[in-house]
């Protein structure tokens, strides 16, 4: 059976990867199952894919622990414990261009590792959902099993929902990624056998009540929000130019919907990186055009705005 | 009236009273306009929380907010807000508590509350003189489940129960003036993208005393198909094409605090969400959007 675990952000398309690479196994002739998990956030914070694809009735159930193969939609997502599980066998795919072997000396990553060959290496500038359909397609020449058609319908027919301008960009995305890995063409071997297979179903277990303060717990403290760091979410980073600003920051303060850049009258206001999740709102409405985004590549290191 | 009124942008606000970190969006056009109404208000209150996206901003431990928080089914959020403001009158009678120690109960919801399963509970409490601030975030849909249909989704939007070529048959349902009918204390509509009109009106509200609703359009970057950069944008082009009127009721009577003129056609506003794209590709529907245009050309011919 393969297990193939993909991670990514919210909003970009990693749900329809899965679903694509699933669709496409499926044409293919495999038992398959695909499963989002998000958390409790929205859209713009790390989440994760799973497929599973067997040659009969798949029993195992849940999150991913064993992967034969990891795709991760951006280098900045190698922060978070993407590597779990991975073994010498295991494959990860980053959807970036550092050099593999680099890449795998600097993360000391078990398995083996592909990025995206020198020649290929302008499609890790893709950006948004359409960063889906590239990993997607990256992912099903990895596996080998899946024919370059397969691969185009099953894009259309998944992203056909988003309108016909991004299934037509998607396939095109889908079919690069296919066709820039061709090297590594059938790299992915199948992990073990689906160890429930032929199980009786468990007896029932039963869950003991917690108590209503464990159940329903109060918090004293305020605006404890702050220690999350949704700074994690940003795929873009919006930079202000203090030469262009003109220190009109309650535009910018009031307009960014989470209260992440700050200001004291007069002076050039400062973005608050733990939490700013990069939705650049402040970029277009920022009067004099001080605020850039840039690409969030750099993972989060101590010295690295988050 | 004599209450105090910010004259300028730069009078707003500086410092936040919701804090960073929450499970919201990035980009989510209710969480800017919930900022920026708490700014106002400042961090005296309790906020009375229907289910819908905004019940995940506190998420145990975590909260964003500096007052209290509590969370109710969709239906019940204003009933909610009258047992917190029962127990501080209460406190307050027995001497628990003094004036300087009052909250204001801040009834937070979506539109599937609002316009739906929570309209009953606001009709008594309006009925019955509440003294609460009521604040819809209006994102038109059951944004928390997928972004369903619901009262105050509008017409011809698609949405995944309204999938078909012409989206949602319905009319969106008018609150703001079903709240009118009820004869508040006070009611408005705002919103994030126009901050200075939202936070006079928050200010008018925050000066009274009785039932005081708030409704907000929210654009919602998920549940519309629009890239989140382009929120504020769209929020506007709301406002100008006539689509989201912004208007108070005070004392008796409906004003509106800013008449688009010129208006701009709806399309402008139409063509930049996902959630319409079917009215432009693959063929344009003139029919519809000349629909929708219409009933826009119609109300206003009705603002006097
Ligand atoms: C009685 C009831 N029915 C259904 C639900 C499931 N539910 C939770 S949030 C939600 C959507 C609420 O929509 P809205 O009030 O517009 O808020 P939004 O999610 O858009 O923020 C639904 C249907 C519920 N909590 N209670
Ligand atoms: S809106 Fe732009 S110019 Fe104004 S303070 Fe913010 S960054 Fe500076
Ligand atoms: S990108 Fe700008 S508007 Fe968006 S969260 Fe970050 S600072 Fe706020
Ligand atoms: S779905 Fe819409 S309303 Fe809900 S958190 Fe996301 S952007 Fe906000
Ligand atoms: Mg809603």
């Amino acid at each position: 059976m393969y297990r193939i675990r993909f991670h990514g952000r919210g909003g970009q398309g990693i749900r329809t990867a899965a679903s694509v690479l699933g669709s496409a196994l499926f044409a293919s002739g495999r038992e398959v199952q695909d499963a989002p998990r998000y958390g409790a956030e929205r859209r713009g914070a790390p989440m994760s894919a799973h497929v599973r694809a067997g040659r009969s009735v798949i029993v195992e159930r849940g999150a991913i622990a064993q992967p034969d193969l990891v795709v991760v939609a951006d280098p900045t997502l190698l922060a978070g414990g993407v590597l779990q599980g991975l073994s010498a066998q295991s494959v990860l795919f980053l959807n970036g261009s550092e050099p593999a072997d680099e890449l795998r000396t600097r993360l000391a990553c078990p398995g083996r590792v592909v990025t995206w060959p020198g020649a290929a290496r302008e499609l890790e500038e893709t950006t948004g959902v359409a960063i889906g359909a590239l990993c997607a397609g990256g992912a099903a020449r990895l596996l080998g099993v899946i024919s370059r058609t397969t691969l185009e319908q099953a894009l259309l027919a998944e992203i056909a929902g988003h309108g016909s301008g991004a299934a037509e960009a998607g396939r095109a995305l889908g079919l690069a990624g296919f066709d820039a890995l061709a090297d590594s063409a059938g790299m992915v071997g199948e992990g073990v056998d689906d160890p429930g297979a032929g199980d009786a179903p468990p007896d029932w277990v039963r869950l003991a009540l917690d108590d209503a303060s464990l159940a329903a717990p109060d918090v004293f403290r305020e605006a404890t929000s702050e220690l999350v760091q949704t700074g994690l979410w940003r795929t873009s980073r919006p930079v202000i130019d203090a030469a262009l600003c003109s220190r009109c920051s309650w535009v910018c303060t009031t307009l960014c919907p989470d209260s992440a850049i700050h200001a004291k009258a007069g002076e050039v206001p400062q973005i608050d990186y733990e939490h700013c999740k990069g939705c650049l709102v402040c970029v277009l409405a920022c009067p004099p055009h001080a605020i850039r985004a840039l690409p969030e590549r750099q993972p989060a290191t101590a010295g690295n705005p988050r | 009236m004599s209450e105090a009124r910010y004259r300028s942008l730069r009078e707003l606000p500086g410092v936040h009273a919701l804090a960073a970190g929450t499970a919201m969006c990035a980009g989510c056009g209710g969480l800017e306009a919930l900022h920026e109404v708490l700014d106002v208000l400042g961090t005296r209150t309790v906020v009375i929380n229907a289910a819908g996206c905004m019940t995940l901003l506190a998420s145990y431990p975590f909260t964003p907010f500096h007052g209290s928080w509590l969370y109710t089914s969709m239906a019940s959020a204003p009933a909610g807000a009258q047992g917190v403001r029962d127990a501080l009158d209460l406190l307050r009678s027995r001497g628990r508590i003094g004036a300087d120690d009052d909250l204001t109960a801040v009834v937070l919801s979506g539109d599937g509350s609002a316009y739906g399963m929570g309209l009953s509970a606001t009709s008594a409490a309006i009925e019955r003189g509440l003294d609460f601030i009521y604040l819809c975030y209006d994102n038109e849909g059951y944004g928390n489940t997928g972004q369903q249909t619901s009262a105050a989704t509008p017409h011809g939007a698609r949405t995944p129960t309204s999938p078909g070529p012409a989206g949602h048959a319905g009319e969106k349902k008018d609150l703001f003036d079903v709240w009118v009918a009820h004869r508040p204390r006070y009611a408005a509509t705002v919103i994030g993208a126009e901050p200075l009109d939202l936070a006079r009106k928050v200010q008018r509200a925050a000066s009274l005393a009785g039932p005081r609703l708030i409704l907000a359009l929210a654009p919602c970057p998920t549940g519309w198909d629009y890239d989140p950069m382009h929120g504020v944008d769209i929020g506007r082009l709301a406002v100008r094409t006539g689509i989201w009127p912004l208007k108070e009721y005070v004392d008796g009577a409906v004003v509106h605090t800013h008449v688009p003129h010129p208006r701009l056609p709806v399309e402008a506003y139409l063509s930049t969400q996902g959630r319409f794209r079917h009215l432009f590709e693959p063929l344009r529907n003139d029919a519809l959007i000349g629909e929708i245009q219409q009933r826009v050309d119609r109300y206003w011919q009705n603002v006097g």
